[in-house]
């Protein structure tokens, strides 16, 4: 507000300042113009616009004295008087002289603000202008006038001036402006304080020596005012310094509630009553009535009564034991009731047999027959069922096909339906089915089975009437030639345009228009014979023949679509099916093989590798890989050892078995004298091969020692394992994964006799741009090569792939406050769960940022004293206790 | 020879001293990993966050391993050998003399001689066990109470068989179909898609039953809806040889080539493919925490993999046709024919050694070998039936109710059924890094310029095209008329290009389809090269 004043009282000067400006230059102005306008009145006067005369008459009495002067006719008189009455500035006239520096008396000091009380001036200043004094003189009355027109006092009050007037005699008067010879030579010089004393003990008094006090400090002159903006920013700051100082005292605060993990709204507060209970004791009665009632009730004869009353109430409560039993008796009969009831209806409804439904709907509408034919009511009710279910059958035509809906869902086709729409069309067909079912079967029920007579499906064989089967004859006759003269059209395109499907449909069709030519014949040949038979009217026999016939003659029809199709079916499927087969013979083989009946056929893998490995090394072979077949192996241990326990076990075995490990040991020869020590010497390896031989033992007690040098094991497995360079394959492979990434670049080719002047490009090579090319793409390949985790692990390939599908499982980008990825999945790394974390922690971990109560009111921040110091123990409370110690919105008070 | 058998739910309190550290441990197992560096954050308001939940984590792990303390009061069993014994030496009738009775129960043979070798499966919790002889008989046995429920002849060759999410659902792998049998022994479904499927495994998470067949085609079949979620073939020939890794459920197959290969079911080709061993791959196993697999080869070689580095850590000789991995991380292979050995990390570095053995009568060929979870059991199943030996140590003493229960109830049953298919992961879950779900997406290769781009460089090249200014020509050349159809010549030549581009790939699409039209069979018969 100060701020504003003081820009106010600053604006002001400065418009007072321009002001002053302005007036000096328009009393120049003033100054050049009023003698023109003198002129002018005098003009005026002397040759004025001749008015009438009531007009004059009245200016006349409105302004005697102007006129007067007018009249009187003195040029100077005229101008000050006109000065007067028209403009002030005029009048002032005589003040820029001093400022011309004419008068050497003119104080320098300005003190515009300065105010003596009237009576004073009164007392002291000897008031008038050396100009006017003459005129004065002249005209006392005149000055009189003039005084009482400015300061509108009346002029009795100059009166005493005038006096004064009188006795001093000076050049000129003597005024604040032209003070007296004593006051300019100091001797005598009038202070204030001078002039303040008569003032003494007179009412303001106090007041205005306070304010000379005031001034008289004021030694210093007053600055200049500084620029507004200056003095706009100052402010600011100034007002900034005190904000901030406001503000501050908060930080503390705020750091603390910004820096808790949660912040609690959820103290303990009553909010308001729980019970009408509760609430019903705190009333207090209020208005006259209230307390009236209240005075009744509480009343101590009331209350007595009340009590007593209570008492005789309870006696009355009393209920007697017979009651209780029969009610509960009651009770239970009804709950027992119910209950059979509703095991009954559940049994019912178990009960899958649709014969009892339907014997249980039958006395059902049975009884609802017999009602309707008792009750004249429910009869008509019945019929007005009856009536509705037609007339809605009827409004929706649900069972034709020629309902709006219906066609247009026929012209779009049913396979474009989606399934709801192809249920609802597939009920209405069968709706509709079932309708004229049941109106056929009345129909035939009521009349002859015409209506049998289109279907060649029909049964006829109980008439087997010859024309029939003529008929039928024929009928075959003329499909099979439809089926000559038809499906000429060969598939343009798909699989079967390929040309060797081309040629097997060909040869099928051929084969198939081949068994429709015999039949045709076929049918010839008994139409022939049937037509002789008609001509003959020949015996059952031959009828029999021809309705066997007919039995044939539906089927060749028949079989021939149905091979095409089975064939055209394995002709798609050919090659899995093939497998297929040939995989379940292979499974048949192996199954039977398992039974035991050869040792040679092994399962895949072992066999494959004795092909290998060759014969030397069958025996070890076998003992690896086929351990899963029992047979084979105590046959194959039977072979290699004969001791006599092992000979035990192969007795226990049955006969055909023993005959066949017989016959293996005799193929096996002596390869398996050979190889006896090898197997020995692998046991003892398995086994840890340190002088440790319980295990072993069976075999080295039974066997017969080794006199046999044996190879030693790495070489024996160096030889096994020879054949496949198994680690050159997976280079590859990785190499292939590799390149299948990042394709190697491709080497730079120049096509021949392009760009070539003859011979000269061979020379130089291929061009120096090309193969730095090839080099970038060679060592950026390298470089991306580096990159993946299998770099440096030559026996391993790791997918650097994610997969689409886990894509969802991951985010796509850091989430916001996180910068760094390793710190964000550092956080994510515990579970924050249940499931993960004791009970005591959960809280915590999964505590909400704000907790409040529900109804809480939360107050606005208060100023509470917190040391900054406090922060670092901040954290080590546990979370409740640091929503207790916040007081910011907590509303405790 | 002294031998300290510790059975299961013996607990043995510790010095306190070693208990501090202990749980210092199962704190940093409950921190599951380090947290991230906090000091290069920018963001003060982050960083502030930050710690603030990092101190939450710390006080949960902390709370949790105390509880550990009190929810985990059985401690495992372990051999304890004086001086210079082994305790490879420790036979199991030595060990029968030393535990208790009920554990002595678990010691058992089996001999069922005519049907052929036996596999075996436990299911979740170890109290059931289904048995299948590879002559089609099949038994479902409650360990606990050593009760067959159910035991039935399928007459048809089966080649493994896997319990589903419990006991009441099993599959197994016959002749030339999978089928699912309820525990009652009803066939349920018959699975024709997977054609003749020589190993199965369950991944139980994902209810998805997987399979490879004879023709090396590795499935993914969703039980719940029956929905086939991959059919991939691995190209590497047939093989028996299929385990799944439990930490992150990727199937690992084992190949006649040498090579391990690891799927998911979402893609195509495989995750990892190693050459492990120069000899077909016999045998596979998956520790529990992932990053530790065996392979065996035929080249009698035992390899330890370490599955983060892909790098060997041990090798052992031997041949096996089953290996498996215990719960508490011994491995148990079948050497040989009739010998079982088991390997123990005894010194909790990674170096296994031997730490027990055991072999079975002569001519008794194992099939397969499976641990019994939550008990010291080791399973063996061979050709004359199956034994059950006690390998103290194997099995995680403490059992999870929310995971598996032994001592489950019907009710229970149901409700862990329901919950489990509510909890049923999406396919796509599956990947080699599973704590990587959740992370930003890497970065993906450019490829080629983008449609826009391709927009924009056509607006370009119009604008160069209109741009141009033509020659001021006489004799009437340079008519307004001329200019302009110069001018829109000239844009038709601009865009040209990208015109025919685009007209290319349409045709490019359409032959695709039309090729894609053709049965698989019959594609390499149709015209590679269009007729122009």
């Amino acid at each position: 507000m100060a701020e504003k004043g003081k820009g106010k009282s600053r604006g002001e000067i400065t418009q007072r300042r321009r002001r002053d400006g302005g007036e000096v230059r328009g009393k120049k102005r003033k100054n050049l113009s009023s003698s023109g306008k003198r002129k002018e009145e005098e003009k005026k006067r002397r040759s004025g616009p001749s008015l009438p005369n009531a007009l004059k008459r009245e200016l006349e009495r409105l302004n005697p004295t102007v006129d007067g002067e007018v009249s009187d006719g003195d040029d100077e008189e005229i101008d000050s008087d006109a000065a007067v009455g028209n403009d002030v500035y005029e009048y002032e006239e005589g003040v820029a002289e001093e400022e011309t520096m004419k008068n050497k008396r003119y104080d320098p000091v300005e003190n515009y603000e300065f105010e003596l009380p009237e009576d004073f001036e009164d007392w002291k200043v000897p008031s008038d202008d050396d100009d006017d004094d003459d005129d004065e003189n002249e005209d006392p009355g005149r000055h009189g006038r003039m005084l009482e027109e400015i300061t509108g006092l009346p002029a009795d009050a100059f009166g005493g001036k005038k006096k004064k007037d009188l006795i001093i005699s000076e050049a000129y008067p003597e005024s604040e402006y032209n003070p007296t010879g004593d006051i300019l030579d100091g001797s005598g010089r009038i202070s204030i304080q001078d002039l303040l004393e008569p003032l003494h003990g007179k009412s303001g008094f106090s007041k205005l020596r306070k304010d000379l006090h005031r001034m008289g400090k004021q030694t210093v002159p007053t600055l200049a005012p500084v620029a507004r903006t200056d003095q706009e920013r100052i402010e600011r700051k100034a007002a900034y310094e005190q904000s901030k100082k406001d503000i501050t005292k908060w930080e503390p605060l705020v750091k603390r509630n910004r820096e808790a993990p949660t912040l609690f709204f959820d103290e303990d507060k009553e909010l308001g009553y729980s019970t009408i209970g509760a609430i019903a004791s705190e009333f207090t009665p209020r208005t006259d009535f209230e307390k009236k009632m209240a005075s009744l009730v509480n009343q101590s004869e009331v209350v007595e009564a009340h009590k007593r009353d209570g008492a005789r109430l309870l006696e009355l409560n009393e209920v007697s034991i017979e009651d209780v039993k029969e009610r509960q008796e009651r009770l239970a009969k009804m709950r027992d009731l119910l209950f059979r009831h509703e095991m009954k209806a559940k049994r019912v409804k178990k009960i899958k047999s649709k014969t009892y439904h339907r014997l249980l709907k039958k006395d059902k509408s049975k009884a609802a027959e017999a009602s309707i034919r008792m009750d004249p009511e429910a009869a008509k009710e019945h019929a007005m069922k009856i009536e509705f279910k037609r007339a809605e059958e009827r409004m929706t035509l649900k069972h034709k096909n020629s309902s709006k809906w219906a066609k247009r869902i026929l012209k779009r086709g049913l396979d474009a339906q989606d399934d709801a729409t192809k249920a609802a069309f597939s009920e209405q067909l069968s709706q509709h089915a079932a309708l004229t079912r049941k109106i056929n079967s009345i129909k035939e029920s009521s009349g002859s089975d015409d209506s049998s007579e289109g279907d060649d499906s029909d049964d006829m064989s109980a008439g087997s009437d010859q024309e029939a089967a003529e008929k039928l004859i024929k009928k075959a006759k003329e499909k099979t030639l439809q089926v000559l003269e038809g499906d000429d059209e060969l598939p343009t395109s798909g699989v079967l345009a390929l040309p060797f499907m081309v040629r097997g449909l060909k040869k099928r069709k051929d084969a198939a228009d081949e068994e429709a030519k015999l039949a045709l014949e076929e049918y010839e040949s008994s139409l022939k014979q049937l037509g002789d038979t008609n001509k003959s009217r020949s015996s059952d026999k031959e009828a029999k023949g021809a309705s066997s016939g007919r039995r044939v003659f539906g089927a060749p029809e028949k079989v021939v679509n149905g091979t095409t199709k089975k064939e055209k079916v394995n002709n798609y499927y050919g090659d899995s099916d093939s497998e297929s087969d040939a995989e379940a013979n292979a499974d048949d083989n192996t199954l039977n093989d398992q039974t035991g009946k050869s040792l040679k056929e092994m399962d895949i893998d072992p066999s494959l590798l004795r092909e290998e490995f060759g014969f030397s090394h069958d025996s070890v072979f076998k003992s690896f890989g086929d351990a899963g077949d029992p047979e084979p192996k105590t046959a194959y241990e039977v072979a290699y050892l004969s001791s006599d326990t092992w000979k035990k076990v192969r007795k226990s075995s049955d006969a055909v078995k023993g005959s066949e490990a017989d016959l293996n040991v005799r193929k096996l020869g002596i390869v398996a004298q050979a190889e006896k020590d090898p197997e020995s010497e692998d046991d003892d390896e398995d086994s840890g091969s340190d002088s440790e031989e319980e295990m072993v033992d069976g075999i080295l007690s039974s066997g017969p020692k080794s006199t046999y040098e044996l190879p030693s094991q790495a070489e024996l497995i160096q030889r096994a394992f020879a054949g496949d360079d198994v680690e050159e394959d997976f280079i590859k492979q990785k190499e292939a994964v590799l390149d299948e990434e990042n394709p190697e670049p491709e080497k730079p080719v120049l096509l021949p006799g392009w760009g070539q002047w003859t011979g000269l490009q061979k020379k130089r090579g291929l061009p120096s741009w090309m193969l730095k090319e090839h080099e970038a793409a060679k060592q950026k390949r390298d470089e991306s090569l580096k990159k993946r985790k299998d770099a440096h692990l030559n026996n391993v390939i790791i997918s650097e792939k994610l997969g689409k599908k886990a894509e969802k499982l991951h985010t796509k980008t850091l989430p916001y406050p996180y910068t760094s990825k390793e710190v964000f999945e550092q956080s994510i790394r515990m579970p924050i769960g249940p499931e993960f974390n004791p009970v005591t922690a959960i809280g915590a971990l999964n505590r909400p940022e704000v907790v409040k109560k529900a109804g809480v009111i939360i107050k606005p921040i208060e100023y509470e004293d917190v040391s900054v110091h406090e922060r670092g123990e901040g954290h080590k409370r546990s979370a409740p206790k640091q929503g207790k110690a916040n007081g910011k919105k907590r509303s405790r008070k | 020879m002294v031998v300290k058998v510790a059975r299961v739910q013996k607990t043995n309190p510790l010095p306190a001293v070693e208990q501090t550290e202990e749980e210092k441990m199962s704190v940093k197992k409950y921190l599951r990993g380090e947290a991230a560096d906090l000091g290069e954050l920018q963001d003060k308001k982050l960083k502030g966050q930050l710690a603030v939940r990092e101190e939450l984590y710390g006080k949960s792990a902390q709370a949790a391993a105390q509880a550990e303390k009190w929810l985990m009061p059985s401690e495992g069993g372990y051999l304890e050998v004086e001086g210079i014994e082994k305790t490879w030496r420790i036979k199991q009738d030595a060990i029968a003399a030393e535990v208790d009775i009920l554990s002595l129960r678990k010691q058992f043979d089996i001999v069922l001689p005519d049907f052929g070798p036996y596999t075996l499966d436990f299911s979740l919790s170890g109290r059931y066990m289904i048995a299948a002889g590879k002559k089609g008989h099949m038994a479902l046995l409650d360990m606990k109470n050593m009760d067959l429920i159910k035991e039935f002849q399928v007459r048809e060759t089966v080649r493994d068989v896997v319990f589903l999410h419990n006991q009441k659902l099993f599959a197994a792998a016959q002749k030339k179909y999978v089928y699912m049998y309820s525990d009652n022994g009803t066939e349920m479904h018959c699975l024709k898609d997977h054609g003749a499927v020589t190993k199965l495994q369950f991944l139980n998470k994902h209810f998805l039953l997987t399979s490879i067949n004879k023709l090396g085609q590795l499935h993914y079949q969703d039980i719940t809806t029956g929905e086939m979620i991959g059919n991939y073939r691995t190209g590497l020939g047939r093989t028996d040889t299929m385990e799944v890794n439990p930490y992150n459920n990727v199937i690992g197959v084992g190949h006649s080539g040498g090579t391990v290969s690891m799927w998911k079911p979402t893609s195509a080709a495989p995750l990892v493919k190693m050459l492990c061993h120069q000899g077909p791959v016999t045998a596979m196993a998956f520790h529990a925490n992932g990053h530790l697999m065996a392979t065996a080869g035929m080249e009698r070689k035992i390899k330890l993999w370490d599955l983060r580095k892909f790098e060997v850590l041990q090798t052992f000789p031997g041949t096996t046709k089953s290996m498996q991995f215990s719960q508490k991380g011994l491995l148990a292979a079948a050497t040989g024919g009739s010998f079982v050995q088991v390997f123990g990390d005894l010194s909790g570095s990674q170096e296994y050694s031997r730490y027990m053995g055991h072999s079975i009568a002569k001519g008794y060929q194992i099939r397969k070998v499976q641990f019994r979870p939550y008990e010291d059991v080791l399973a063996i199943g061979h050709s004359q039936g199956w034994s059950s030996i006690l390998i103290p140590g194997s099995g995680e003493p403490n059992f999870d109710t929310w995971v598996a229960n032994p001592f489950e109830t019907r009710k229970q049953r149901n409700e862990k059924e329901v919950r489990s298919l509510l909890d049923k992961l999406p396919p796509e879950t599956i990947m080699l890094d599973p704590s990587k779900i959740g992370s930003v997406k890497p970065a993906m290769k450019k490829k080629g310029p983008t449609k826009q781009d391709i927009e924009a460089e056509k607006e370009a090249a119009i604008e160069d095209a209109k741009k141009t200014k033509l020659k001021k020509k006489t004799k009437g050349r340079s008519k307004p008329s001329k200019v302009t159809k110069k001018k829109q010549e000239a844009i038709m030549r601009a865009k040209k290009p990208f015109l025919e581009k685009q007209e290319e790939k349409v045709k490019k699409r359409k032959r695709v389809e039309e090729e894609n039209q053709l049965p698989m069979s019959l594609q390499r018969f149709a015209r590679k090269v269009p007729a122009s």
